[in-house]
Order: C-alpha cells, then sequence, then structure tokens
C-alpha cells in the first residue's frame, strides 16, 4: 500500500520547467533517497509534498488525501508530514524545548506537561537532553539539526522529509544527524531524503532515484543503483560524486 | 582596597590619559562639562529665581482646571492603574535576584554625583537686576557646602566599604521596585517645604513659611502605594488560577476605556434610555451572537450559510441608514463582520466557548463606550477640554500608543498581505497619513474631522486628537514593524508551515515576536517622539504639560505674581520630560537584552 502516489506532477518557476512530470509511490515504512545535480529539481519535488511549493499539474496522494489548494487538506498533510531543512529553520526567538512543544501545545491541541514530556522523550532519542533550555543560537549545526529532527517528529507524523539535512554542516557533524536519521530508517519510519550522502543511500536506503533536469532518471535498490546503473546519466553522476 | 584602588587608577589613565591627544580631550571635555553645570547651578541658585512657581503649581501642571470635587476620580484612575500594575508584577514576579552589592554600588554611585555636585556649585553668582545692572551675591555659603559634603561623604565611604565586609544578599528584582517606590512615599511625611502664605492684604509673607506637605497629597499616595502592596501579595496569590494571565490582559486593555469613559467623565446617564433602548438591544445581539455561535455548523444551518450572510449584510446596510439607535448600527456592523470569522472559529466545543466570550466582552464594552463615552460629563470646567497639563501628556502618550501600536501591526501585515484590496488600502492609509504634517492632522482633528462622523454623534476634542495621533503614529509603528518583518528569513515561514501551523499562529507566534525584536530600537525612538510630539496639541487649544509651564504659569497674576518665572517652569518641564523619555529608554535597551538571549 503506498502512503504517498505522485502522478506527472509537472511544475515551473516562471518560464522554466523545473518538474517535467514525475510518477513515483513510496510504500509505507520504505526509506526513499533521492540524489541528483544541484537544479535537477529534487528540492523542488519533495517541496511540493507537503505544499511549500505548488505544482501546477499533475496529482499527489499523501495517505489518501489528495493535494488541492483547500487549505484542510493542506493542514491535514502537512501535520502527517515533517520536514526538515538544510538550514535548520529552528525559531530563534524560542528555547529547544519550546521548539519542540510549540507546534504540539497549538496544533495538536496537547496540553504543557504532555507536550514537555514527549519533547525530553524526543530530545532523549536524538541525544541532546542536557540542551533543553538553551536557546537554538547557543547549539552548534549538528545539534541544531537535531533539533530539527525532533521538532518534526514530536508532531508524530507518518512521513519526514529530508532536504538535504547534511549539506550546511561540518564533516564532523555530519555523522552525528545521519546516525539520528539511521536509528529513525531503522524504526519503520516512511522517510524521503534528498542528500548527497552516497554512505548513508547505500547503507540504508531501500531504493534510490536519480533525478536530471526535472526528471525521474532512474529508480533501483542500492545494490543495482550502485553496481549496475542502467542509464549513461547515472554512471555519469556517480562516476563523478564517488 | 589599596589593589582595588590601584587598578581602578590604572584602567582610569589607560582610558583617558593614553596619549596626548586623548589627555587634551579628556582636560577640555571636563573643563567643559564642570563650567556648564556650575553655570546652572549658579543660574537655578539666584535669589532672583522663584521655584515656587513651580511649586506652588504643581495641580495645575498636573490637571488643569480640573475641579477639586472631582479629583476622587483622578485618584481613584491612578489608584486603578497601580492596583493592576501590582496584580501583574505579582502574577509575573521575575525570579531575576539583584545582588546586594550591585545595590550598594547604586547608592554608592548617587552619592558621589552629589558630592560632585555640591563640590563645583560656585559660591557667588550674578544675575541681571530689574534696573538692569548686573547684581553679584552668594548663592551657596561655605557652611552649607559642608553641611551637605561631609554627611554624603559619610553616606559614600559607607557603602564603598560595604564591599569590603561580605555583606551578600540577593533580593528579588520585583521585590525592588517597591523599594524604590516607598523611599519617595515616605518623605512625603518628613520632607517641609516652602510654601506660599498670604497675608490678610493678600501679600506674600516673607520669607516664605516651610510647612509639611498637605494631606490631601500625601494621604491619597501613601493609599495608593498600599493598595498597590497589597496587590502585589495578592497577586502571587492568585499566580496559579489557570486563566489569570489571560484575565489580566484583558483589564489592562479595559483600563484605559474604563479610565476614559467612567472616570474621567462623569457621565450623566439617563437610566430610561439604558433600560428602554441599550438593555434590550444589548441582549438581542448578544442572543443573536450565542445562536450563530452554536448553530454555525450544524448540517442544516449550513446550507443556508449564505444566504444567512447575504441578509444579514443586507440588513446591516439598510440599518446603517435607517433612524436606528447608534448601538444598534454598531451592533449589527460588529455580528456581519463577525458571522464572516465564526464558522472557522467554531468546530470545538472550547473554541466555541471563547468566541462567546469575546462575543460578549465586545458587546459590553460597546455598549459602555458608546453609552458612557458618549453621554453629556457633568464635570463643569472653563475651557474647552476638560483636563489638561501632565494628565494630557500622558493621556496622549500612553492611549496613542495603546491604540496606535496594534493598529501598526494590522496596517504592517496588511501591506504585506497577498490579497490586493487589503495591500492597497493598508498602503494608502499609511501613506497618506505619514504624507501630511502632525499639525495639520491636529487641525484637521479639530476643525475638520466633525464633518466625516455621522450626524448626531459628537466627540469632545481630546478623543478627536487621540483619533489622528492613533493613526499618525500608527502609521509609523506599521513601517518600522515592516521593516521587521522583512528581516525575517523565508525559512521560518517555511518551517512554521511544515509543522502544520495555521496561518493566524504562524504571525502571532513565530513571525511578529522576531520582527517585533528587531525592530525593539526603532519602536522606542517612534514612542518617544509621539511622547514629546504631543505638546504640539497647544496649537488648537489644548493645554498640554508644557504650555501650563510657559504660558499659563509665565502669565499667571492671581493670588502671586509668576509673570517672567517661566524660566524656571521650562527647566522643570525639560526636567520631567527626560525622566519620562530616559527611563523608557533605558527599559527598552532591558527588554532588549532579555530577548535577545538566543541570539549569537
Amino acid at each position: 500500500m503506498s502512503i504517498i502516489q505522485t502522478k506527472d506532477v509537472k511544475k515551473w518557476f516562471g518560464d522554466f520547467q523545473a518538474l517535467k512530470g514525475i510518477s513515483m509511490d513510496v510504500a509505507e515504512g520504505e526509506v526513499l533517497v533521492i540524489c541528483g545535480p544541484s537544479g535537477s529539481g529534487k528540492s523542488t519535488f519533495i517541496r511540493c509534498i507537503n505544499r511549500l511549493e505548488q505544482h501546477q499539474e499533475g496529482q499527489i496522494i499523501v495517505d489518501g488525501i489528495e493535494l488541492t489548494n483547500d487549505l484542510k487538506n493542506i493542514e491535514a498533510i502537512r501535520s502527517e508530514v515533517g520536514m526538515v531543512f538544510q538550514s535548520f529553520n529552528l525559531f530563534p526567538h524560542l528555547t529547544v524545548m519550546q521548539n519542540i512543544t510549540l507546534a504540539q501545545i497549538w496544533v495538536r491541541k496537547k496540553n504543557r506537561a504532555e507536550a514537555e514530556e514527549k519533547a525530553m522523550e524526543l530530545l532523549e532519542r536524538v541525544g541532546i537532553p542536557e540542551q533543553a533550555q538553551k536557546f537554538p543560537g547557543q547549539l552548534s549545526g549538528g545539534q541544531q539539526q537535531r533539533v530539527a529532527i525532533a521538532r518534526a517528529l514530536a508532531m508524530e507524523p507518518k512521513i519526514m522529509l529530508f532536504d538535504e539535512p547534511t549539506s550546511a554542516l561540518d564533516p564532523e557533524m555530519i555523522k552525528e544527524v545521519l546516525d539520528v536519521m539511521k536509528e529513525l530508517a531503522q524504526s519503520g519510519m516512511t522517510m524521503i531524503v534528498v542528500t548527497h550522502e552516497m554512505g548513508f543511500a547505500k547503507e540504508v536506503a531501500d531504493r534510490v532515484m536519480l533525478f536530471d533536469e526535472g526528471q525521474l532518471v532512474e529508480q533501483n535498490t542500492p545494490e543495482e543503483f550502485f553496481n549496475n546503473p542502467e542509464s549513461e546519466r547515472t554512471k555519469l553522476f556517480l562516476s563523478q560524486i564517488l | 582596597m589599596v589593589d582595588l584602588i590601584k587598578k581602578n587608577a590604572k584602567s582610569l589613565q589607560e582610558s583617558l590619559f593614553s596619549s596626548v591627544g586623548s589627555a587634551a580631550l579628556t582636560i577640555a571635555t571636563s573643563y567643559l562639562v564642570i563650567n556648564f553645570f556650575r553655570g546652572m547651578l549658579g543660574f537655578a541658585l539666584t535669589s532672583d529665581k522663584d521655584w515656587l512657581a513651580v511649586l506652588n503649581n504643581m495641580q495645575l501642571y498636573m490637571v488643569q482646571a480640573y475641579p477639586e470635587e472631582d479629583f476622587i476620580r483622578v485618584w481613584l484612575s491612578v489608584g486603578l492603574t497601580f492596583v493592576l500594575a501590582g496584580l501583574s508584577i505579582g502574577i509575573w514576579r521575575s525570579d531575576d535576584r539583584v545582588k546586594s552589592s550591585k545595590v550598594f554600588n547604586s547608592f554608592f554611585k548617587g552619592g558621589l554625583g552629589v558630592l560632585f555636585f555640591t563640590i563645583i556649585a560656585p559660591t557667588n553668582s550674578s544675575f541681571m537686576g530689574n534696573d538692569g545692572s548686573v547684581i553679584t551675591e552668594e548663592v551657596f555659603s561655605m557652611e552649607t557646602r559642608l553641611g551637605i559634603l561631609i554627611p554624603v561623604a559619610i553616606f559614600c565611604v559607607i557603602f564603598f566599604s560595604i564591599r569590603f565586609i561580605n555583606i551578600n544578599f540577593t533580593v528579588n528584582s520585583s521585590d525592588m521596585v517597591f523599594f524604590y517606590l516607598f523611599i519617595p512615599v515616605a518623605l512625603l511625611w518628613f520632607i517641609k517645604l516652602p510654601t506660599i502664605q498670604l497675608d490678610q492684604n493678600n501679600e506674600r509673607i516673607i520669607p516664605d513659611p516651610v510647612m509639611p506637605i498637605a494631606d490631601t497629597t500625601k494621604i491619597p499616595w501613601t493609599v495608593i502605594f498600599v493598595s498597590f502592596l497589597a496587590s502585589y501579595f495578592i497577586g502571587m496569590y492568585l499566580k496559579n488560577i489557570k486563566s489569570i494571565k489571560s484575565i489580566m490582559s484583558l483589564s489592562w486593555f479595559l483600563l484605559p476605556l474604563l479610565i476614559f469613559s467612567w472616570i474621567f467623565k462623569k457621565p450623566q446617564i439617563d437610566m430610561s434610555v439604558v433600560l428602554g433602548s441599550d438593555l434590550p438591544i444589548f441582549g438581542a445581539f448578544l442572543l443573536w451572537g450565542f445562536l450563530v455561535i452554536t448553530f454555525v455548523n450544524n448540517s442544516i444551518f449550513k446550507k443556508y450559510y449564505s444566504t444567512y450572510l447575504g441578509l444579514t449584510f443586507l440588513l446591516t446596510l439598510v440599518g446603517v441608514f435607517s433612524g436606528l439607535p447608534m448601538l444598534a448600527k454598531t451592533c449589527l456592523l460588529l455580528i456581519a463582520l463577525f458571522s464572516v470569522v465564526v464558522p472557522a472559529v467554531s468546530t470545538s466545543s472550547q473554541g466555541k466557548r471563547s468566541l462567546l466570550i469575546v462575543w460578549a466582552v465586545a458587546l459590553v464594552t460597546l455598549t459602555f463606550l458608546l453609552r458612557g463615552g458618549a453621554s453629556d460629563t457633568g464635570i463643569v470646567v472653563p475651557g474647552s477640554s476638560i483636563f489638561g497639563g501632565f494628565s494630557l501628556t500622558w493621556l496622549l502618550a500612553i492611549f496613542g500608543t495603546y491604540v496606535s501600536f496594534p493598529l501598526g501591526v494590522l496596517l504592517a501585515l496588511g501591506r504585506n498581505s497577498k490579497l490586493p484590496i487589503i495591500r492597497i488600502v493598508c498602503t494608502g492609509i499609511i501613506e497618506l497619513t505619514r504624507s501630511v504634517p502632525y499639525i495639520t492632522w491636529l487641525f484637521f482633528a479639530s476643525v475638520t474631522l466633525a464633518v466625516f462622523l455621522p450626524a448626531g454623534v459628537e466627540f469632545n476634542l481630546i478623543v478627536r486628537v487621540l483619533m489622528v495621533t492613533a493613526f499618525f503614529s500608527g502609521a509609523y509603528f506599521a513601517e518600522n514593524i515592516r521593516g521587521g518583518l522583512q528581516s525575517i528569513p523565508k525559512g521560518q515561514y517555511e518551517a512554521a508551515d511544515a509543522i502544520g501551523m495555521s496561518p493566524f499562529q504562524k504571525i502571532s507566534l513565530i513571525i511578529m515576536p522576531q520582527a517585533l525584536r528587531a525592530v525593539i530600537p526603532t519602536l522606542v525612538s517612534s514612542a518617544i517622539t509621539a511622547f514629546k510630539d504631543s505638546s504640539l496639541v497647544t496649537i488648537i487649544g489644548l493645554f498640554d504639560f508644557l504650555t501650563i509651564g510657559k504660558t499659563v504659569i509665565g502669565n499667571q497674576s492671581i493670588p502671586v505674581n509668576f509673570v517672567g518665572h517661566d524660566r524656571e517652569n521650562l527647566i522643570f518641564v525639560a526636567i520631567v520630560y527626560w525622566i519620562f523619555t530616559f527611563t523608557l529608554s533605558r527599559r527598552s535597551m532591558k527588554v532588549e537584552k532579555k530577548l535577545g538571549l538566543g541570539e549569537r
């Protein structure tokens, strides 16, 4: 049973066509890695899945709900889909604890004590319970990204989207974030990850996709993708990146 | 101790005399500063300055010609404000603690300041006499100087040496507010001031006898202080009640309305109108709102919702141009707007309950304002405005900011809106308001505004001035806040969207707090400008604080001749303005520091 279905999704920025008809399915519990050169539309695509960008043609169905202009649907989908950004986007005026509890209290209507309990649980899961009362500006990049993951998880989403979560980090910090993501994948979360971390893709992904110029060039299991790529484009991409 | 002095001396040397140039600059500047203060003190102390022109006219300064039998209203409004402040300080009591050393240090510094002025004060000073000759007189004798120097020096030494005998305790920073306020209130009971007394022939008795402060001043202030303190304790006790904070915010919101429409006014209310027309209208609209809230998401009603909305708007349109009472017209307009918002919010029982509270509060406020605020006042004063002086300045500043700030937030959001009609209207309001001088708007308020109001509605001049002031400073606030909004990165909007926040939550919880924090300095300088600009109302015949000092007291000849003593009054006015604006800017720096915690 697929939790995300897209059919022939097309998107233009002015005259520039960013997505040229993407059709794919993601099964529940699947970990999908999307890679590709910059400007290939991979970020745009996952941002379309929770409507941060609007697609102009085609169909996106998330958890049985189709994404249209209806605000109710958009809010319903957004509370099922967690998102982690390249630049963390934590709320700088709130403490780590408040960052994680805010949406629980205001969107999920939980009471404060419950929300804080959940937040501590998640902070322990991402390995930084001692930072709860600090402000985001006082944390390292890796710690901030882990808080961002905890914030997304606090909504108890069914799907997690990662938009280049490690691209803005120092090499040393990349590992701590990837470890959290691996643990998350093993727990059975449905994940779509846009990343250049091929090691992560090999180890964790159930399926790897290559985007180029707004098109889905190839999708396969990691073994096949890295060892026996079908298309010339994939071979070229892999030869440059590995 | 020797080490400390050496260290201080060294740092002084480094910061003031590091090179030949900086040494010269230091000496030149201190020469200028000392001479400036010497001149000021000499000016203030000469015998041709009559400071009683200031002291004797405090009542005029505070409320102008407000009738004495109605003073209780003024005291009540001041007291009510203090009680609310006490409750709020108790409820929001901070956990910050102030170190004793810090308190002692500020005493020490204060003492040093007094020492400085005592030392530099000139012994002789000259002034121009009535016949044009220069008169030199002794203004500050050696005995007075020593009489001040010795006790203050001892005071300084005590508070300086305390730091060596390890007295260490901390005081809650909220408690300190009461300590600082206690000092002036206690002083009221002990201080004696020279007072103007007239003999049988209405001649001033010279020298002025020294008298204790009048009971009509010290008793109200003491009562206010005691209730302030009591409400502080009550506030601490009430702290844990669940919705107390929202109740307090609501009270603060309603307080100015209460003060304005009931305490500064003595409404002459016709009870038959209240019972015969106001109450039925109030009840009918309360019921209407209740029905809409309860049934709007009912499946049957929902089908006809758009018909209902259309009918309501039609009815409003007809009603506004009919002969209905003002209250009914306004309520119709309100319910039409309210009906648009209801369906989105009244989805849960909690939403329904809060909607009902909002509706009830809005109706109560409206009825109250229209009946209480627009009724004739029973207070009879000479001249066009009910009160003037500091009350007026304060009212214009506080009430102006209180209305214009939310207005500014709305205008700023409106100008950034995606909907063209809202954007155009907001941009229009902002640009129109800003492009015309404030004085023009004041004339508009005093002369033209009545033309734009519906027939039969008349507002006091002060209310009209408040209206234009709200828009004028609102436009400036809006532009400042818009600057703050533009500094928020797009990622913040996306992050708020991604965790499923509604647009309203996104703006109020994520975007606005950050935008406002970024523009605190400009907001404060706008507020200070608004405070000082309030003195421009003199041009349309209102007597603000400055006008009282300059024009009213400067021309006063009954019962005592104060003509020509406007310099003393101007200095006094300047000092009061300075105290308020300086406090405001210091507070804002503290708030900024506190809010800036997370930013690195």
